[in-house]
């Protein structure tokens, strides 16, 4: 069985948040509910899988402020925006700033859950894509210094006797780095170790 | 002796005169000074003459210094007490240069027809020299010039005492004393044959000491007077740093302008708000700081104040770079060096402004507790109050659907759902409620009411918009009109819209003209009320904005006119909008003045 999505649910109205909750979990969804912009800071959970729900209109922080907020702190967590009187600048903003949806009241079941699953998935490719990066960053730390240098020069499509010449070093030397480097970096082809290199962003910064 | 105490006087006044050359009576007594000291020179001469010829002249150099000393002496009293009359003046040293004429063509001259020896006496222990001759009849020259002179002393003394000028009995009496006992040696050594010498510089001698006396007093006052006027300096100018710190000291700008406009003087913060430089404002006039067509209304201002003594005005201050900030200047009058100036300060009024709409949106907000906010918010407000227990209902419904497909539906969670549908459906019917309250369909319940109320309630719940967008209102009220039976909040809701929508329609006119004129008046078995403003006008097709959801706003829902139309429908009235004559709308609405009509 697998685990449940997780759905949050900010709006400052008791009934609302209690229909909605009831209609998601009906529908298989884990829901958490926060009667305010605070309250879901303060649970701690910018960076979890799942997809939040934001009311527009809410007294102390709005749910635009909220979003800028989750920019900020750099939270993969997709928005979907919920509005009783939404108008157009208002959710053009919204989804320039990033959110999956702009939903006006009262929604559809079939339109909101449409909206959550794709909140969900995208949150889920940013949050799989940026623990590949941490991955590849973990494998990369493991590198001696000369292992470093010759995956630099490798990356970069060099043959073996060109990056022994200019490391001052011997060709089979190269060689076993360049082994190692294969083997640390958990590939078993040249191409991917240049995806790697092209991921982690160091073919920019050498070349 | 005489000669050089009169020399030393003439230095002493010589030199105030170099020093101030508008101090002509110094210049004559210093020119009579010196006379007097050649004239005792040459008397002691005259003494010591030895023969009659050398007499002769002696006496005619004698004469030249008695015609300078009369000249000196009538420029003296007419600079010193500017009280003698110019053309006795005039003839006194006339007649003295004719007597000096004489002297020189008569021979030998004008005193004596001849001389006949010359004798030599005892006067005052010592030799001197007198002679002996025959006076001539024409030495009569002389004794009226005299007598014109002592003529003149006594008008311009008489003068002088009548107008309050103490000195001129001092100085005309003790000149008038010893030109009499002049004359009277004078004559009596001439005609008389009196055994003395003319010792006629001892008597100008008494006069220039008096006068000397005079003139010193004059300057040991003059002296005091220029210490008061340090003292008196050193205190204004303590009083100018006080003004300066109160001008400096003012939060907005302050100012002090002349009548035809020009700025005297300004604080620093006027540089900072207005933008110009101190140069630059130097040369302006205060209406270069306003828009052309506020003028008239800062005249009339200007005007009520120098005439009054105070007035203020709310007008739009133009900065250097062109921007427009609303002000708020009081203007008091105050003369400086005798001519009528403004002075005031200008109270920014758009962040005080901001303060006000801010306190205002809160009566607001209390107004819409009291169930009377303006049907315009409250039609847009709609949306949102049916919105929400709309989305309760349909999520709980639909969240229900599905527990419904669940092999064994948790019947508790189902009983929470449905009375969460309850109470969102009752909380929807609650909204329409009150907008049916407002819409006024049910039975108007009737009161008293008095016209003009009305109006004020009317305008105080609107305040905030007026304000907000500059708006001058202005009442035209027919007195004594007669109360009527209205539903009293719908029909304030009416006049509410229409005076917003006045509002919003003059948005594009400038603030300043910016104008609501509010009328109402008995017309036949009605009481009118009429709402007219001067802004961007009627459609075309302007029946139509009285149907329901058109609007010509962008955020308007179109319900406001459709719902007020409705209302006083409802009591029996009607309900119409006209083009103003000029620009802008007016709108009118009747309500019966009997009960039965509605």
């Amino acid at each position: 069985m697998t685990t449940k999505q997780k759905v949050y649910l900010v709006d400052d109205e008791p009934a609302l948040l209690r229909a909605l909750s009831r209609l998601l979990r009906a529908e298989g969804f884990e829901v958490t509910t926060f009667g305010s912009a605070a309250d879901f800071l303060s649970a701690h959970e910018l960076n979890t899988s799942g997809c939040l729900i934001l009311d527009v209109s809410m007294p102390m922080m709005t749910g635009q402020e909220l979003q800028q907020h989750l920019l900020d702190a750099k939270s993969n967590l997709s928005i979907i925006f919920l509005t009783a009187n939404g108008d157009i600048p208002m959710s053009v903003r919204a989804i320039k700033a990033g959110a999956v949806d702009f939903l006006t009241k009262p929604v559809k079941d079939s339109e909101l859950i449409g909206a959550i699953k794709l909140g969900i998935k995208k949150t889920n490719e940013k949050q799989s894509s940026q623990n590949e990066i941490t991955s590849l960053r973990n494998r990369l730390k493991l590198l001696t210094l000369r292992e470093h240098e010759v995956f630099l020069h490798v990356a970069t499509g060099e043959p073996n006797k060109q990056i022994a010449y200019a490391l001052g070093i011997t060709e089979q030397t190269v060689k076993v780095h360049r082994g190692r480097v294969m083997h640390k970096m958990e590939v078993e082809s040249l191409a991917q170790l240049v995806l790697i290199a092209e991921r982690l962003g160091l073919l920019v910064t050498n070349n | 002796m005489v000669a050089s105490a009169s020399l030393t006087l003439a230095a002493i006044h010589g030199f105030v005169w170099y020093r101030q050359r508008s101090a002509l009576a110094s210049l004559m007594f210093c020119l009579m000074a010196t006379a007097t000291a050649g004239m005792a020179a040459c008397e002691l001469w005259m003494m010591s003459v030895q023969s009659p010829h050398e007499y002769n002249h002696a006496l005619q150099c004698f004469n030249i210094l008695r015609w300078m000393i009369t000249l000196s002496m009538v420029g003296f009293v007419h600079y010193y007490l500017g009280t003698g009359r110019m053309w006795l003046a005039l003839s006194v040293c006339g007649v003295r240069t004719l007597g000096l004429l004489l002297n020189f063509t008569l021979t030998p001259n004008i005193y004596y027809s001849s001389i006949s020896e010359l004798r030599k006496i005892m006067f005052l222990g010592k030799s001197v020299t007198i002679v002996e001759g025959t006076p001539n009849p024409l030495m009569f020259v002389g004794q009226f010039s005299l007598i014109l002179l002592a003529v003149y002393l006594v008008d311009a003394t008489v003068r002088g005492h009548r107008l309050g000028i103490h000195r001129s009995l001092i100085v005309g009496t003790s000149m008038l004393v010893f030109v009499m006992a002049l004359s009277v040696q004078t004559f009596l050594v001439l005609w008389e044959s009196m055994d003395t010498p003319i010792t006629t510089s001892i008597f100008f001698m008494g006069i220039i000491a008096t006068m000397g006396l005079e003139l010193s007093n004059d300057m040991v006052r003059a002296a005091i007077l220029a210490n008061n006027l340090q003292n008196r300096e050193y205190e204004l100018h303590r009083e100018r740093q006080l003004t300066d710190a109160i001008f400096e000291s003012a939060p907005g700008m302050l100012y002090l302008h002349a009548r035809e406009g020009q700025i005297v003087r300004w604080n620093s913060q006027h540089e900072k708000i207005t933008g110009y430089s101190n140069e630059e404002t130097k040369l302006m006039k205060a209406k270069d700081l306003f828009l052309p067509e506020d003028l008239p209304k800062l005249n009339r201002s200007w005007d009520r104040a120098f005439s009054k003594g105070s007035d203020e005005v709310v007008v739009d201050l133009i900065r250097k770079d062109g921007q427009a900030i609303r002000h708020l200047f009081t203007m008091v009058r105050v003369e400086v060096r005798g001519k009528p100036h403004l002075v005031g300060i200008g109270v920014d009024l758009s962040s005080q402004r901001a303060l006000a709409i801010e306190s205002a949106h809160h009566n607001e907000e209390m107004a819409q507790l009291a169930q009377m906010a303006s049907m315009s918010e409250l039609s847009s407000s709609i949306a949102h109050e049916l919105n929400q227990p709309l989305t309760i209902i349909l999520s709980n419904a639909q969240a229900a659907q599905r527990l419904l497909t669940h092999e064994k539906p948790d019947i508790k969670e189902l009983q929470e759902i449905l009375d969460d549908i309850v109470s969102a459906d009752i909380r929807a019917a609650d909204v329409i409620k009150k907008l049916r309250t407002i819409l006024s369909r049910g039975e108007p319940t009737l009161e008293l009411v008095d016209p003009m109320d009305l109006f004020d309630n009317a305008i105080s719940l609107a305040q905030a918009d007026v304000d907000a967008s500059g708006v001058f209102i202005s009442k035209k009220i027919t007195s004594n009109l007669p109360q009527l039976y209205a539903d009293r909040i719908p029909v304030e809701q009416v006049l509410l819209n229409l005076i917003k929508n006045a509002c919003d329609a003059m948005e594009g006119t400038a603030p300043p003209s910016r104008h609501l004129s509010l009328s109402c008046k008995k017309d036949s078995g009605f009481i009118q009320f009429s709402v007219q403003d001067n802004g961007c006008g009627l459609p075309e097709d302007f029946e139509r904005i009285f149907d329901a959801f058109h609007s010509t706003k962008p955020s308007g829902l179109g319900l406001g006119l459709a719902i007020s139309r409705t209302i006083i429908r409802a009591h029996g009235g009607q309900l119409w909008a006209e083009p103003a004559k000029d620009r802008g709308a007016i709108f009118h609405f009747t309500l019966p003045l009997d009960a039965s009509n509605s």
